[in-house]
Protein backbone atom coordinates (compact mmCIF):
# COMPACT_ATOMS: atom_id res chain seq x y z
CA UNK A 1 0.00 0.00 0.00
CA UNK A 2 2.51 2.45 1.02
CA UNK A 3 4.78 1.21 -2.28
CA UNK A 4 1.68 1.58 -4.29
CA UNK A 5 0.60 5.51 -2.95
CA UNK A 6 4.07 6.68 -3.75
CA UNK A 7 5.04 5.22 -7.14
CA UNK A 8 3.22 8.22 -8.99
CA UNK A 9 6.39 10.09 -7.53
CA UNK A 10 8.89 8.58 -8.74
CA UNK A 11 11.35 9.69 -11.49
CA UNK A 12 10.25 8.23 -14.77
CA UNK A 13 13.12 6.58 -16.66
CA UNK A 14 11.33 3.77 -19.54
CA UNK A 15 14.15 1.04 -19.96
CA UNK A 16 16.99 2.84 -19.17
CA UNK A 17 16.33 6.50 -20.36
CA UNK A 18 15.60 9.34 -18.72
CA UNK A 19 12.28 10.54 -19.83
CA UNK A 20 11.91 13.36 -17.12
CA UNK A 21 13.88 15.32 -19.27
CA UNK A 22 11.32 14.93 -22.20
CA UNK A 23 8.29 15.34 -19.60
CA UNK A 24 10.02 18.47 -18.02
CA UNK A 25 10.36 20.19 -21.27
CA UNK A 26 6.66 19.51 -22.31
CA UNK A 27 5.40 22.93 -20.94
CA UNK A 28 6.55 24.91 -22.97
CA UNK A 29 5.35 23.17 -25.85
CA UNK A 30 1.70 24.81 -24.47
CA UNK A 31 3.13 28.42 -25.45
CA UNK A 32 4.33 28.56 -28.72
CA UNK A 33 7.01 31.50 -29.70
CA UNK A 34 5.46 34.29 -31.48
CA UNK A 35 6.36 34.97 -35.04
CA UNK A 36 4.35 37.07 -36.49
CA UNK A 37 3.30 40.60 -36.69
CA UNK A 38 -0.50 39.30 -36.29
CA UNK A 39 0.05 36.34 -33.86
CA UNK A 40 -3.12 33.40 -34.01
CA UNK A 41 -5.64 33.33 -31.05
CA UNK A 42 -3.30 31.35 -28.87
CA UNK A 43 -0.69 33.42 -28.68
CA UNK A 44 -2.36 36.71 -28.25
CA UNK A 45 -4.57 35.19 -25.48
CA UNK A 46 -1.00 34.19 -23.41
CA UNK A 47 0.71 37.19 -24.66
CA UNK A 48 -2.12 39.13 -22.98
CA UNK A 49 -1.66 37.39 -19.70
CA UNK A 50 1.73 37.86 -19.68
CA UNK A 51 1.41 41.46 -20.14
CA UNK A 52 -1.58 41.60 -17.14
CA UNK A 53 0.40 39.39 -14.28
CA UNK A 54 3.90 41.15 -15.39
CA UNK A 55 2.47 44.68 -14.76
CA UNK A 56 0.89 43.26 -11.60
CA UNK A 57 3.49 42.00 -10.44
CA UNK A 58 6.50 44.40 -11.34
CA UNK A 59 4.84 47.52 -10.23
CA UNK A 60 6.53 47.26 -6.45
CA UNK A 61 10.07 47.31 -8.15
CA UNK A 62 12.32 49.86 -9.05
CA UNK A 63 14.32 50.00 -12.48
CA UNK A 64 17.00 47.70 -11.13
CA UNK A 65 14.44 45.00 -9.68
CA UNK A 66 12.66 45.58 -12.93
CA UNK A 67 15.68 43.41 -15.14
CA UNK A 68 14.52 40.39 -13.87
CA UNK A 69 10.87 40.93 -15.76
CA UNK A 70 11.82 37.69 -17.89
CA UNK A 71 12.74 35.64 -15.31
CA UNK A 72 10.07 35.59 -12.69
CA UNK A 73 7.99 35.73 -15.96
CA UNK A 74 8.88 32.56 -17.27
CA UNK A 75 9.36 31.11 -13.67
CA UNK A 76 4.77 32.04 -13.09
CA UNK A 77 4.60 30.74 -16.50
CA UNK A 78 6.88 27.32 -16.12
CA UNK A 79 5.36 26.75 -12.46
CA UNK A 80 1.51 27.11 -13.32
CA UNK A 81 2.17 25.00 -16.64
CA UNK A 82 3.73 22.33 -14.76
CA UNK A 83 1.27 22.17 -11.94
CA UNK A 84 -1.76 22.22 -14.17
CA UNK A 85 -0.42 19.78 -16.57
CA UNK A 86 -0.01 17.43 -13.12
CA UNK A 87 -3.40 17.09 -12.84
CA UNK A 88 -4.36 14.91 -15.55
CA UNK A 89 -4.16 11.78 -14.55
CA UNK A 90 -1.46 9.17 -14.62
CA UNK A 91 0.85 12.19 -15.47
CA UNK A 92 4.22 13.04 -13.82
CA UNK A 93 4.32 16.23 -12.11
CA UNK A 94 7.88 17.36 -11.83
CA UNK A 95 7.17 19.75 -9.20
CA UNK A 96 6.65 17.28 -6.86
CA UNK A 97 10.21 16.43 -6.48
CA UNK A 98 12.32 18.15 -4.37
CA UNK A 99 14.96 18.41 -6.66
CA UNK A 100 13.71 20.50 -9.20
CA UNK A 101 12.05 22.72 -6.60
CA UNK A 102 15.32 23.27 -4.52
CA UNK A 103 17.36 24.18 -8.12
CA UNK A 104 15.06 26.76 -8.64
CA UNK A 105 14.68 27.98 -5.32
CA UNK A 106 18.68 28.05 -4.05
CA UNK A 107 19.93 29.57 -7.48
CA UNK A 108 17.24 32.52 -7.70
CA UNK A 109 17.71 33.04 -3.85
CA UNK A 110 20.71 33.21 -3.90
CA UNK A 111 20.83 35.54 -7.12
CA UNK A 112 18.51 38.35 -5.16
CA UNK A 113 21.11 38.26 -1.96
CA UNK A 114 24.30 38.65 -4.45
CA UNK A 115 22.70 41.50 -5.91
CA UNK A 116 21.34 43.08 -2.66
CA UNK A 117 24.88 42.63 -1.56
CA UNK A 118 26.77 44.16 -4.59
CA UNK A 119 24.83 46.91 -4.75
CA UNK A 120 23.59 47.86 -1.51
CA UNK A 121 25.83 46.40 1.25
CA UNK A 122 24.82 48.25 3.99
CA UNK A 123 21.35 48.13 3.85
CA UNK A 124 21.34 44.44 2.88
CA UNK A 125 23.51 43.69 5.89
CA UNK A 126 20.68 46.23 7.99
CA UNK A 127 17.99 43.79 7.15
CA UNK A 128 19.67 41.38 10.31
CA UNK A 129 18.92 44.28 12.83
CA UNK A 130 15.12 46.00 12.80
CA UNK A 131 14.94 49.19 13.91
CA UNK A 132 14.47 50.37 17.30
CA UNK A 133 15.52 46.83 19.20
CA UNK A 134 16.50 46.67 23.22
CA UNK A 135 20.39 46.31 23.50
CA UNK A 136 20.41 43.03 25.37
CA UNK A 137 18.42 41.65 22.48
CA UNK A 138 20.73 42.40 19.36
CA UNK A 139 22.86 39.20 19.58
CA UNK A 140 19.80 36.79 20.22
CA UNK A 141 18.27 38.69 17.37
CA UNK A 142 21.17 38.75 14.73
CA UNK A 143 21.43 35.25 15.06
CA UNK A 144 17.19 34.57 14.40
CA UNK A 145 17.45 36.68 11.56
CA UNK A 146 19.83 35.16 10.02
CA UNK A 147 18.35 32.01 10.19
CA UNK A 148 15.31 33.31 9.04
CA UNK A 149 17.52 34.56 5.64
CA UNK A 150 18.60 31.24 5.04
CA UNK A 151 15.80 28.76 5.60
CA UNK A 152 13.91 31.42 2.91
CA UNK A 153 15.34 29.30 0.00
CA UNK A 154 14.30 25.81 2.11
CA UNK A 155 11.09 27.09 2.94
CA UNK A 156 10.22 27.82 -0.92
CA UNK A 157 11.22 24.62 -2.04
CA UNK A 158 9.35 22.70 0.70
CA UNK A 159 6.36 25.00 0.50
CA UNK A 160 5.88 24.07 -3.02
CA UNK A 161 6.85 20.25 -3.37
CA UNK A 162 4.13 19.38 -0.25
CA UNK A 163 1.70 21.55 -1.21
CA UNK A 164 1.60 19.84 -4.77
CA UNK A 165 2.24 16.38 -3.42
CA UNK A 166 -0.38 16.56 -0.75
CA UNK A 167 -3.00 17.44 -3.02
CA UNK A 168 -2.02 14.49 -5.44
CA UNK A 169 -1.89 12.09 -2.85
CA UNK A 170 -5.68 13.39 -1.52
CA UNK A 171 -6.99 12.73 -4.88
CA UNK A 172 -5.38 9.35 -5.35
CA UNK A 173 -6.61 8.21 -2.12
CA UNK A 174 -10.37 9.66 -2.42
CA UNK A 175 -10.29 8.75 -6.05
CA UNK A 176 -9.20 4.95 -4.46
CA UNK A 177 -11.77 5.31 -1.59
CA UNK A 178 -14.62 6.12 -3.93
CA UNK A 179 -13.71 3.31 -6.23
CA UNK A 180 -13.90 0.45 -3.39
CA UNK A 181 -16.97 2.05 -1.40
CA UNK A 182 -19.08 1.68 -5.22
CA UNK A 183 -19.49 -1.95 -4.52
CA UNK A 184 -19.85 -1.46 -0.65
CA UNK A 185 -22.85 1.42 -1.04
CA UNK A 186 -23.76 3.11 -3.74
CA UNK A 187 -24.84 6.54 -1.96
CA UNK A 188 -21.19 6.59 0.57
CA UNK A 189 -19.70 6.45 -2.87
CA UNK A 190 -21.61 9.26 -4.63
CA UNK A 191 -20.31 11.60 -1.70
CA UNK A 192 -17.24 10.43 -1.63
CA UNK A 193 -17.27 11.38 -5.38
CA UNK A 194 -18.37 14.92 -4.75
CA UNK A 195 -15.53 15.12 -3.01
CA UNK A 196 -13.47 14.51 -5.40
CA UNK A 197 -14.60 16.89 -7.64
CA UNK A 198 -14.63 19.71 -4.92
CA UNK A 199 -10.63 18.34 -4.32
CA UNK A 200 -10.56 18.82 -7.86
CA UNK A 201 -11.20 22.36 -8.27
CA UNK A 202 -9.33 23.24 -5.54
CA UNK A 203 -6.36 21.70 -6.92
CA UNK A 204 -6.45 23.57 -9.71
CA UNK A 205 -6.76 26.40 -7.64
CA UNK A 206 -3.59 25.44 -5.34
CA UNK A 207 -1.37 25.30 -8.95
CA UNK A 208 -2.12 28.21 -9.86
CA UNK A 209 -2.03 29.67 -6.52
CA UNK A 210 1.43 28.24 -5.69
CA UNK A 211 2.87 29.24 -8.61
CA UNK A 212 2.16 33.20 -8.00
CA UNK A 213 3.37 32.55 -4.38
CA UNK A 214 6.74 31.06 -5.40
CA UNK A 215 7.07 34.19 -7.86
CA UNK A 216 5.49 36.67 -5.63
CA UNK A 217 8.09 35.67 -3.10
CA UNK A 218 11.19 35.54 -4.87
CA UNK A 219 9.90 38.82 -6.48
CA UNK A 220 9.56 40.58 -2.56
CA UNK A 221 13.20 39.07 -1.61
CA UNK A 222 13.75 41.12 -4.97
CA UNK A 223 12.26 43.93 -3.69
CA UNK A 224 14.40 44.03 -0.44
CA UNK A 225 17.78 44.08 -1.89
CA UNK A 226 17.46 46.31 -4.97
CA UNK B 1 9.67 8.64 -0.20
CA UNK B 2 10.99 8.57 -3.85
CA UNK B 3 11.28 11.81 -3.55
CA UNK B 4 14.47 11.83 -1.35
CA UNK B 5 16.41 9.19 -4.09
CA UNK B 6 19.13 11.25 -4.93
CA UNK B 7 20.08 9.16 -7.40
CA UNK B 8 17.81 10.94 -10.10
CA UNK B 9 18.46 14.79 -8.55
CA UNK B 10 21.08 15.62 -11.15
CA UNK B 11 19.30 15.24 -14.17
CA UNK B 12 16.16 16.38 -12.89
CA UNK B 13 18.29 19.40 -12.14
CA UNK B 14 19.64 19.62 -15.30
CA UNK B 15 16.33 19.18 -17.39
CA UNK B 16 14.69 21.92 -15.11
CA UNK B 17 17.94 23.96 -15.98
CA UNK B 18 17.15 24.02 -19.53
CA UNK B 19 14.11 24.43 -19.65
CA UNK B 20 13.43 27.06 -17.19
CA UNK B 21 16.39 29.48 -18.52
CA UNK B 22 16.39 28.38 -21.86
CA UNK B 23 13.51 27.54 -23.13
CA UNK B 24 10.70 29.55 -21.33
CA UNK B 25 12.88 32.99 -21.14
CA UNK B 26 13.59 32.63 -25.54
CA UNK B 27 9.56 32.53 -26.02
CA UNK B 28 8.50 35.25 -23.75
CA UNK B 29 11.23 37.39 -24.58
CA UNK B 30 9.92 36.82 -28.00
CA UNK B 31 6.61 38.51 -26.80
CA UNK B 32 6.32 42.13 -28.39
CA UNK B 33 3.98 44.98 -26.61
CA UNK B 34 4.02 47.45 -28.69
CA UNK B 35 3.42 51.12 -27.73
CA UNK B 36 0.26 52.77 -28.54
CA UNK B 37 0.04 54.78 -31.33
CA UNK B 38 0.97 58.37 -30.86
CA UNK B 39 -0.25 61.46 -33.06
CA UNK B 40 2.38 62.82 -35.26
CA UNK B 41 2.38 66.29 -37.25
CA UNK B 42 1.73 65.64 -40.58
CA UNK B 43 3.34 69.01 -41.85
CA UNK B 44 6.58 68.00 -42.23
CA UNK B 45 9.40 70.93 -41.40
CA UNK B 46 11.47 73.12 -43.96
CA UNK B 47 14.29 71.03 -44.90
CA UNK B 48 17.83 72.70 -44.04
CA UNK B 49 20.08 73.65 -46.73
CA UNK B 50 23.64 73.13 -45.68
CA UNK B 51 24.53 76.92 -45.54
CA UNK B 52 21.92 77.25 -42.95
CA UNK B 53 22.85 75.26 -40.33
CA UNK B 54 26.32 76.95 -39.72
CA UNK B 55 25.94 80.65 -38.65
CA UNK B 56 29.13 82.16 -40.25
CA UNK B 57 30.39 85.50 -39.73
CA UNK B 58 29.37 86.84 -43.21
CA UNK B 59 25.83 87.41 -42.31
CA UNK B 60 26.77 89.38 -38.90
CA UNK B 61 25.70 93.03 -41.06
CA UNK B 62 27.81 94.73 -39.08
CA UNK B 63 30.91 93.13 -40.41
CA UNK B 64 29.60 93.10 -43.96
CA UNK B 65 32.34 95.52 -46.24
CA UNK B 66 29.75 97.62 -46.84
Amino acid sequence: MNENLFSSFITPVMMGLPIVIVIVMFPSIMFPSPNRLINNRLISIQQWLVQLTSKQMLVIHNQKGQTWALMLMSLILFIGSTNLLGLLPHSFTPTTQLSLNLGMAIPLWAGTVITGFRYKTKASLAHFLPQGTPLPLIPMLIIIETISLFIQPMALAVRLTANITAGHLLIHLIGGATLALMNISAPTAMVTFMILILLTILEFAVALIQAYVFTLLVSLYLHDNT
Amino acid sequence: MPQLDTSTWSITILSMIITLFLMFQLKVSKYYFPEDPKPTLAATPKPVTPWEKKWTKIYFPLSLPL
